[in-house]
């Protein structure tokens, strides 16, 4: 096992994750706030309005913000407990240095940033310029998002930078870019209410999108059926007009198994296909041979349900597209999203009020930080790194020879690999948790010990910043000023609400200050995080995500403006494709056929079982943040193995017996949680936890070819039970991934 | 088994008026035969025989409820069962040490609360410790013969204490009030001071409810205070006026006790009563929810509700269970524990939609 | 416009619980949340239920009061029980039809949902029914309700014999002028014919 600086118990006891339940100044019912400050979620891409208030300069609760429009005023509970990490016991507020086999020791900001610069221009100059990575995340700001992007290019130049939407967007996003033209949700949530037929592929909603619940529910009031793919009977699966318990990996069966129905029963729009499309020959050809009967094979459930979504789909006046993770984290997701794209396009309801179809982000700035340009393949303006007129902009923005522009570098799940095996030797991580996010836990850990230099910069001690060398205290949304964009291509304006604590830094100013000693300084002279903001205006103008025209006062008059939205006095585009003008150069859409293919790895004799993982409403990604909340630990305290009473009885496994889940990678113990509603040749597991509790210790490090997603969704697991964990792991608190 | 309405107003005026002569005959016999007693004092004593009246008219009313004479009934049953009541008694002292004397039932509710009733509490019960026995002439105080600076005190004309003017006692005894005015002052501000902060105190008081009865103490309290300051410091400066203005505050409140928030002084006892009847009930069987089977109350609780409803005329006796068989059984409701009544809400509910669909 | 009223519609329930720590934040109980959520029977199914106090117009929490200690206020929201009064029997846990009250040991007390009155007395939604991001719980018009949602909102309810009208409503279907509430025995989630729909993964594979 990887190394670290002290015993993981040591670390927690000192570092935690311990548990928030109180607000600053306790549940106090005295005198009134200070302020109250309308901003947003952290949590997820839904990125609700939220109002927090504010007394003595701490953040002591929040007020529902019902005018903002997207959810007026409606929150998940992540949403209603996110003002308890402020005033957080765990918070770092000074940095700290690694000292061998004694934990973390504090020193001075000077000290800690010329030593990242110093190791940075070592390793550079020993191993060359690549072996130095930078690897960020998609709940920054987008205003962080460019700065990060920026930093490796111009400071660091390095061509390693990633970012952790690698795990999340970037097979929908590739999909929707190849056949729509645009990596964006084609429509306003306004347009899921007013659809008459509704499909929802491998999206949790209610439990991953809380809020987009009311929207489905609206549509239904209004009349509209609801078809929901999952392998899980999840809670909008429940009152569906047609549940499809799809085997995981088998979308395309559904999806082509539909369309074949739909190309027999003549639903599909072959005036539009040919005046307004490309390519649908070749998926014709495809789905001629996905009868339901075949169909039915590939995603291993009923034709008659095939056929029934077919003829709920088919012929309606309007329809509306929802996917997410389900099927997007595949070794294949691009190809599974590709699929549900066509059965959208081949019926022309898209690009018009209540036609449509959106994925679903995850994290907080799913969208806007993949549009900023530190995806290893991306600049700014959702910019093509290869494309040499998108180089030569960027160059001039930056001020910078269009030759000193690194190329395509590698995505996360090979920069850890190269971390693994000695080709990157030094790394700066940002709101980045892959201990915890990574598949192969095991290996990734592994990789990050074996680093020569690591600096991590986050507010809290995350189970990867343990491996660091050096951990910079940064800052937490609210102490920062900033947009993000939302699901729907929203951009929304991030208020500061607090001042970051003694000791710590906003993140931008690190990084700045970076850059600085990196002899960068000219470049990065920003006096506010506004001064980014305006100069990513200008990199993104001209390009697909095009932000020229939105300023933070039109965001705050305007409630959000949704990009394109190339002058100030463009409205912004909340509905993309209007009049069937699509984001190729020739304005067609452009089908993309795709087989179905086995997973990377299906179960065989050994693995006989699917283990598939997602998220619990409770919780946030890796759970750096969601896991020192007490509420939200309370809620659901540690990860539990879904499993089908038929499975559980033929492994002699009743409800709450601990389970031993193990992989050809790993294994984990948890408790089983015996359930009807997964089916009987799947289980799943939640993967906020780390350590013991981690289900990425399971998941395969198998990723698809275009997206570089790996392939959360489906690997192959034997389940036993098991005793019940002892040791100094299995004795910490739940949130720290222990077991109680 | 209700009585008519009528039926009861008379008991209760019975009792109401037994208890106020009950307290009559006190004051008579308490000042032997009214020679200790002040008539300067009438106004006060007359106001608590009134008030005798009106809590003994009260609290009868209040025992015609249900569920109250349900309680008082087999409370006082548990509390003398004979083979319990040695054990009962002391079980009797430890409560009341803990939810009378400390209160700390009120401190979990909120510590502020809990120091402010605390001091209101201990200020009026010195005060009426005082005040009742003074005016009611069962107290009294005489200088020792020709020494003006010996003073005496009787008890129901028993000589129990003499004290020298010069003494260290003679303050506190002459100013015992004065002390209990500032127990309450305090109590009174804490109270004024949390409720005019507090948003959810702010959000559901009412003026007549809450702020009145504080209202009311300060008053008393406060007019008590001048009259020393009249005597001692200002030379006895409106001291008429300010005795009439203070008499008119306590007659009031005197007046207000059986009706307003102060009757919860005398309900409060009941809280004693519960405690025996919830600990007896864990004791006892218990009641298994005819849902879920989980037992979620004791036998005696759910049959003594089944009871009290009946007298209330709920009628939760025959609820339809439903069953696969044609021939569907029904349920006592209060059989089913309260978390399978939420349950069973939304069964029912999301089960109306599907039947339409 | 008519006034602002409070509407559940159980089967739009998701369980996320946004209601339980919203409730939290009401400031007439902070720090404690009244509202109940229940997962119905979770090895069958992902079914869950909230309850908020419904507001009895003629509320049997009181009536069963030995106290007098629950009181109505002129809106007709019947609120926690009165500090100085409630001796903590629990007769109002246990009577209520809804299963509302809850009895706080350590305050000797009964507590309840007083639909968050803090924030309704001064025209602003209760916590929980602002945050629902499903909308199983509402506080709008009838005239929104009317025109957003299916069914019809109704206040009666029908427990054996016994009739209860409150304060909040329910969205059934529109024939459905009063909510006959039978018991429904765990017996019949198990088995596949509605009410309730089959929930089990595996006989919806083998389509059944």
């Amino acid at each position: 096992m990887a190394k670290l600086p002290a015993s993981i118990s040591d670390l927690v006891a000192q570092f935690g994750p311990h548990l928030k339940s109180e607000p600053a100044g306790g549940w106090t019912t005295r005198g009134e706030p200070d302020r109250i400050v309308p901003t947003h979620c952290c949590f997820c891409g839904q990125q609700c309005g939220i109002q927090l208030k504010v007394k003595d300069e701490k953040i002591v609760g929040f007020e529902p913000w019902e005018e903002f429009p997207f959810n007026k005023g409606k929150l998940c509970p992540k949403g209603v407990k996110r003002y308890m990490q402020d005033e957080h016991p765990d918070r770092l507020l000074t940095p700290l240095i690694r000292t061998e086999a004694n934990g973390f020791q504090p020193i001075d900001w000077d000290t800690a940033l010329d030593r990242t610069a110093r190791e940075i221009q070592r390793i550079q100059s020993a191993y060359g310029r690549d072996a130095f990575a930078v690897l960020t995340g998609a709940s920054l700001t987008n205003e962080k998002a460019y700065l990060m992007g920026k930093f490796a290019r111009v400071a660091v130049r390095t061509a390693n930078i990633d970012y952790n939407g690698r795990l999340c967007m970037v097979s929908a996003g590739a999909a929707s870019k190849k056949i729509l033209g645009i990596d964006r949700s084609a429509n306003p949530w306004s347009d899921i209410p007013k659809a008459k037929v509704i499909l929802v592929a491998g999206a949790n909603i209610a439990e991953c999108a809380p809020i987009t619940t009311d929207y489905l529910w609206q549509a239904r009031e209004n009349g509209a059926k609801l078809i929901v793919i999952d392998p899980r009977l999840t809670p909008i699966a429940r009152t569906a007009d047609l549940f499809i318990p799809v085997r995981s990996g088998g979308d395309i069966g559904v999806f082509y198994g539909m369309l074949h129905v739909m190309v027999q029963r003549g639903w599909i729009n072959r005036e539009f296909i040919a005046a307004h499309t490309t390519g649908w020959g070749a998926v014709e050809a495809i789905v001629e041979r996905y009868t339901p009967e075949y169909a039915a094979t590939v995603a291993s459930v009923p034709a008659s349900m095939i056929v029934r979504a077919a003829e709920m789909w088919g012929p309606a006046d309007t329809s509306f597209l929802l996917h997410a993770r389900g099927i997007e984290h595949h070794s294949k997701g691009v190809e599974n999203c590709m699929a549900a794209i066509n059965l959208v396009v081949a019926t022309g309801r898209i690009g018009r009020e209540g036609c449509g179809y959106a994925m679903i982000t995850g994290q907080g700035n799913g969208q806007g930080a993949r549009e900023q340009g530190q995806k290893c393949d991306q600049l700014p303006g959702a910019r093509d790194i290869e494309n040499p007129a998108h180089r030569e902009y960027i160059a001039g923005v930056w001020g910078v020879d269009e030759s000193t522009i690194p190329n395509t570098g590698l995505s996360a799940v090979p920069l850890l690999e190269a971390i693994h095996d000695g080709r990157i030797k030094g790394l700066l991580l940002l709101c980045f948790n892959p201990a915890v996010s990574l598949p192969d836990g095991d290996f990734v850990r592994e990789a990050l010990g074996r680093l020569e230099f690591f600096t991590v910069i986050d507010f809290f001690m995350s189970e990867t910043a343990r491996y660091a060398d050096l951990v910079l205290p940064g800052s937490l949304m609210e102490e920062d000023e900033g947009t993000t964009t939302n699901v729907e291509g929203r951009v929304i304006h991030h208020r500061q609400v607090v001042q970051p604590p003694e000791g710590a830094r906003q993140d931008w100013r690190i990084i700045c200050a970076l850059a600085q000693r990196l002899g960068a300084g000219d470049k990065f002279q920003y006096q506010s995080s506004r001064d980014i903001f305006e100069e990513l205006r200008i990199a993104s103008k001209g390009g697909v995500a095009d932000y020229a025209g939105i300023t933070w006062e039109r965001i705050d008059r305007e409630m959000g403006v949704c990009w394109p939205c190339p002058s100030l006095d463009h409205p912004g585009t909340p509905r993309l494709y209007e009049g069937w003008e699509f984001g190729h150069p020739d304005g067609k859409a452009h089908f993309q056929p795709a087989d179905w293919r086995p997973a990377a790895e299906e179960p065989d004799a050994d693995y006989p079982i699917v283990l598939t993982t997602g998220r619990v409403v409770s919780q946030y990604l890796s759970g750096t943040q969601t896991r020192r909340i007490g509420a939200l630990v309370d809620q659901y305290p540690q990860p539990q193995c879904e499993i089908h009473p038929r499975l559980a009885e033929s492994l002699g496994i009743v409800d709450g017996d601990f389970v031993r889940v193990e992989s050809r990678r790993g294994a984990i113990v948890v408790r089983a949680q015996v359930v009807r509603t997964i089916r009987p040749d799947t289980v799943f597991i939640p993967y906020h936890w780390p350590l013991d509790r981690s289900a990425n210790t399971c998941t395969i490090r198998a990723i698809d070819p275009v997206s570089k997603i790996p392939e959360f969704k489906i690997c192959a697991v034997r389940v036993s039970r098991a005793p019940a964990p002892s040791g100094d792991i299995a004795a910490l608190e739940t949130a720290a991934g222990g077991i109680r | 088994m209700t009585a008519s309405p009528r039926a009861d107003v008379a008991r209760a005026t019975g009792w109401g008026l037994f208890i106020a002569s009950l307290v009559l005959a006190g004051i008579y016999f308490g000042s032997r035969r009214l020679r200790d007693f002040d008539a300067a004092l009438v106004p006060y004593a007359g106001a608590s025989v009134f008030s005798a009246f009106g809590l003994g008219y009260r609290y009868s009313m209040w025992l015609t409820k249900p569920p109250t004479r349900l309680f008082w009934r087999r409370g006082w049953r548990l509390f003398f069962a004979p083979s319990r009541v040695a054990q009962n008694l002391s079980r009797l002292a430890a409560l009341f040490a803990v939810n009378i004397v400390a209160q700390r039932f009120i401190e979990k509710r909120s510590p502020l609360r809990w120091a402010a009733h605390w001091f209101i509490f201990w200020g009026c019960m010195l005060a009426a410790a005082v005040t009742f026995p003074l005016s009611f002439g069962w107290i009294h105080f005489e200088t020792a013969g020709a020494v003006q600076e010996r003073y005496q005190a009787f008890v129901f004309g028993l000589r129990v204490f003499t004290f020298d003017l010069a003494s260290p006692l003679a303050p506190l005894v002459f100013n015992v009030l004065d002390i209990s005015a500032v127990l309450v002052i305090v109590g009174v501000s804490l109270a004024m001071w949390r409720r005019g902060r507090d948003r959810g105190a702010l959000a559901v008081q009412q003026f007549g409810a809450d702020l009145l009865p504080l209202v009311m103490l300060f008053a008393v309290s406060i007019t008590g205070v001048f009259l020393t300051v009249s005597t001692h410091l200002m030379r006895g400066l409106h001291f008429v006026f300010l005795s009439q203005l203070h008499a008119v505050t306590v007659i009031f409140t005197l007046l207000y006790l059986p009706f307003g928030k102060f009757f919860h002084i005398f309900q409060r006892p009941a809280q004693l009563g519960v405690a025996f009847y919830r600990e007896t009930g864990a004791k006892g069987e218990a009641a298994p929810c005819a849902r879920c089977g989980e037992p979620f109350a004791s036998r005696m609780h759910v049959e003594d509700l089944k009871q009290v409803e009946r007298e209330l005329g709920i009628r939760y006796e025959a609820v339809r269970v439903k069953a696969s068989a044609p021939d569907s059984t029904t349920a006592h409701y209060q059989d089913i524990c309260p978390a399978c009544r939420r349950k069973n809400l939304a069964l029912t509910q999301d089960a109306l939609w599907r039947r339409g669909e | 416009m008519s006034e602002l009223a409070f509407f559940i519609d159980y089967s739009r329930c998701i369980g996320c619980q946004a209601c339980v720590h919203a409730c939290e934040e009401c400031d007439t109980h902070r720090g404690r949340s009244l509202i109940h959520l229940e997962t119905i029977e979770r090895r069958d199914s992902v079914q869950t239920a909230p309850q908020v106090c419904m507001h009895c117009e003629d509320p049997i929490c009181a009536q069963v009061c030995p106290a007098d200690a629950i009181k109505q206020t002129a809106e007709g929201v019947v609120q926690s029980s009165l500090k100085p009064r409630c001796i903590g029997c629990s007769n109002c846990v246990l009577a209520c039809p809804f299963g509302v009250p809850k009895y706080d040991g350590d305050a000797d007390q009964m507590m309840k949902c007083d639909m968050c009155y803090d924030r309704t007395s001064t025209g602003r939604r209760p916590m929980c029914a602002t945050v629902c991001p499903s909308g199983a719980l509402a506080f709008t018009t009838i005239e929104e309700i009317m025109q957003t949602r299916q069914g019809r909102a109704v206040n009666d309810w029908q427990f054996g014999d016994q009739h209860v009208r409150t304060k909040v409503f329910v969205l059934v279907p529109t024939e459905v002028t009063r909510v006959n509430v039978a018991v429904i025995p765990l017996s019949s989630l198990r088995r596949s014919q509605p009410p309730p729909v089959p929930y089990d993964v595996a006989a919806l594979l083998e389509g059944q």
